[in-house]
């Protein structure tokens, strides 16, 4: 059997979906990235490689997320794409007459607005992470409750707070404060969330045509309590689909698909043997300019993969000496 | 044409060189961090050449065109860095300012020459050379399409140019030009770009006409100077139907952050060329401009290949 595999190296999870030729999704994994890209990539592959029935023949591999060409340069990538494409090409094969895409992560959110089944504009957060998966967290911690606890405490709000959602900075000194006053504390969770989901339409979405259908997916799509509060913002029905943190791996498992039937060249993937092989990372600052950039580097057996981080071409150029 | 100008009069140029990240951080730490980040570039450059050079030349451009004037950090530059670069070598200042008419100019000019000769022909002289200089120059990139780093690059014959092999679309860049060519700031797009197999197009490859012609279309009279390297550009381009066009802006600056919001709703009326822009600081990590950027293609491209699929 054909099988096609997606891997999605975020901030805080690492995603591995596996279709077939139809595109239909056979097995994936969910896995937190815990700062440890490489372990993580290969971690999945063993896994998945216990969860294929025997027979499946893998016939392309993409990956995608931030650390997309770190994972691309382990597993023998046939395509390495970014996450706004992957996302899109996912969404709209389960969802063909989406319009609206919204994706917040753990450290990014994004915004894909489609028309007609191609995608007409995006917008991404800036520098800000307030807002993303990563905060909430902090914040669910912070008032030693699990997030799955923050967003039941969330949806029995009923009269929510306001909360000062344009920095994470300002947002956690105001829930202190109206903590302090003796508000309720799933009344703050509730108004936090309507100050995430107002910075996000604020931020990422300034200016962007959101229409119907309007799809919720990312990692923050769990919490339910996020999910009504852009709802009510929307005043629009959101659709949270199966798997909705998965697809930036489906999408990117789908992308190699479409890349090896219009490329006709066999798959560069290193098989599953890669998650045994022993990968050296290290950096060090280049001296040929006064820029100093920061090189990293992947070697396997004193044998250097690839290098990147420079503003020009120098390493990247050369792998091999 | 500057170059040309004081080289006619026997003097020796040095120009500093491209941005580096020293020259971004000794630049800043020379002033507030408010100030925006081309001023903070410009004072690193000047730094660079503090003991290179007996004397540094920057003019206040107060306005290049009737009744438009120029952004106050470039009425200051001189003075700001007097102020903030104690250490410099003395500053030949002269002020730029059409509104007081051609007298003023020529007598800008005169005072300026007067640092190197008496001879008031002389001056005359250099500053005709000067003025072909930049005629040629201009005329290299309207009708060639040449980038000016291009084509400095062909005027002092220093590299032959590749041409061009197949291209997948075509990107116009619309922005200042001390942004769009300062490979430091934009992390080399304009190559990233090429590299991608697209061409490029940028606002200096249209005429002034043009460029005035169009910036009046959405706007009426300008409001700023350098506003048609903005608006004008990206109108044109725009209605010209290029495959993309990407606005690219530094964090801060008031009327370019005016002047992109123009257009994305000039873009957004009309629906037939992609539009993204992109805001650039100085912490500006390379991760995010290359996703951006590769999205951007992608999409084009898959528009582009949708739109064949429909043909056929």
């Amino acid at each position: 059997m054909e099988a096609y595999i997606g891997i999605d190296v975020g901030s805080v999870t690492t995603k591995f979906a596996v279709v077939d030729k139809d595109g239909e999704l056979i097995s994936h994994i969910y896995l937190l990235t815990q700062g440890k890209p490489v372990q993580m990539v290969q971690q999945g592959l063993t896994q998945i490689k216990q969860q294929l029935p025997k027979e499946v023949d893998i016939c392309g591999v993409a990956t995608t997320g931030s650390a997309r060409y770190l994972a691309g340069v382990i597993v023998g990538a046939d395509l390495v794409k970014n996450e706004i494409t992957s996302h899109a090409v996912a969404t709209l094969r389960h969802i063909p007459e989406v319009q609206t895409i919204v994706e917040i992560g753990g450290q990014d959110s994004k915004i894909i607005i489609i028309r007609d089944g191609i995608v007409t504009d995006f917008g991404m957060n800036t520098v800000c992470a307030a807002g993303t998966g990563s905060f909430l967290d902090h914040q669910a911690l912070r008032l030693d409750m699990s997030i799955e606890e923050f967003a039941n405490q969330a949806l029995d709000s009923k009269t929510p707070v306001r909360i000062a959602g344009r920095c994470t900075v300002f947002a956690e000194s105001d829930m202190i404060h109206k903590q302090q006053m003796g508000h309720h504390i799933k009344d703050i969770l509730y108004g936090l969330c309507q100050a995430l989901v107002r910075n996000y339409l604020n931020n990422v979405g300034l200016g962007k045509d959101i229409r119907p259908p309007v799809v919720f997916q990312g990692g923050v799509a769990f919490n339910r309590a996020i999910v009504k509060a852009l709802q009510e913002e929307l005043n629009t029905e959101i659709i949270v689909p199966p798997h909705h943190e998965l697809m930036g791996a489906i999408g990117a498992a789908l992308l190699a698909h479409e890349e090896m039937v219009s490329s006709n060249n066999g798959s560069k993937f290193k098989g599953f043997e890669a998650s045994e092989e022993k990968y050296h990372i290290s950096s060090f600052e280049c001296k040929a300019c006064p820029n100093l950039c920061e090189i990293a580097q992947i070697s396997i057996n004193g044998q250097v993969l690839a290098r990147w981080g420079g503003r020009c071409d120098l390493w990247e150029r050369s792998p091999s000496n | 044409m500057w170059k040309t100008f004081f080289e006619e009069l026997g003097a020796e140029v040095v120009v500093s060189p491209p941005t580096t990240q020293v020259m971004v951080s000794e630049g800043s730490s020379r002033v507030v961090a408010d100030t925006c980040l081309p001023v903070k570039v410009f004072l690193g450059h000047v730094l660079s050449l503090v003991d290179k050079c007996d004397y540094i030349f920057i003019p206040a451009v107060r306005s290049v065109k009737s009744k438009i004037y120029n952004c106050s950090k470039f009425l200051g530059l001189p003075d700001m860095t007097k102020a903030v670069i104690p250490e410099s070598p003395p500053i030949l200042d002269i002020e730029i300012d059409v509104n007081k008419g051609k007298r003023h100019l020529y007598q800008a000019i005169y005072k300026l020459g007067r640092h190197f000769t008496w001879n008031p022909f002389k001056v005359r002289q250099a500053s005709l050379a000067a003025w072909q200089a930049h005629l040629k120059y201009r005329q290299l990139m309207s009708s060639q399409g040449l980038t000016p780093p291009q084509a400095i690059a062909k005027m002092t014959g220093e590299v032959e140019l590749k041409a061009p092999t197949s291209t997948q679309a075509t990107i116009a860049l619309i922005g200042h030009p001390y942004i769009l060519y300062d490979e430091h700031i934009s992390h080399r797009l304009i190559h990233r770009l090429e590299q991608a197999d697209n061409k490029v197009l940028t606002p200096e490859m249209l005429t002034t006409e043009e460029l005035e012609s169009a910036t009046t279309r959405l706007v009426g009279k300008a409001h700023w100077t350098y506003e048609d390297e903005v608006v004008g550009a990206g109108v044109h381009y725009l209605e010209t139907r290029v495959d993309g066009v990407i606005g690219l802006m530094t964090f801060g600056c008031g009327p370019d952050s005016q002047m992109m919001d123009m257009v994305h709703r000039r873009a957004a009326k009309l629906r037939a060329t992609t539009f993204m822009s992109l805001t650039l600081e100085e912490h500006t990590t390379e991760g995010g401009v290359v996703t951006r950027l590769e999205a951007f293609l992608d999409m084009i491209n898959r528009r582009k290949r949708r739109q064949i699929e429909v043909c056929v």
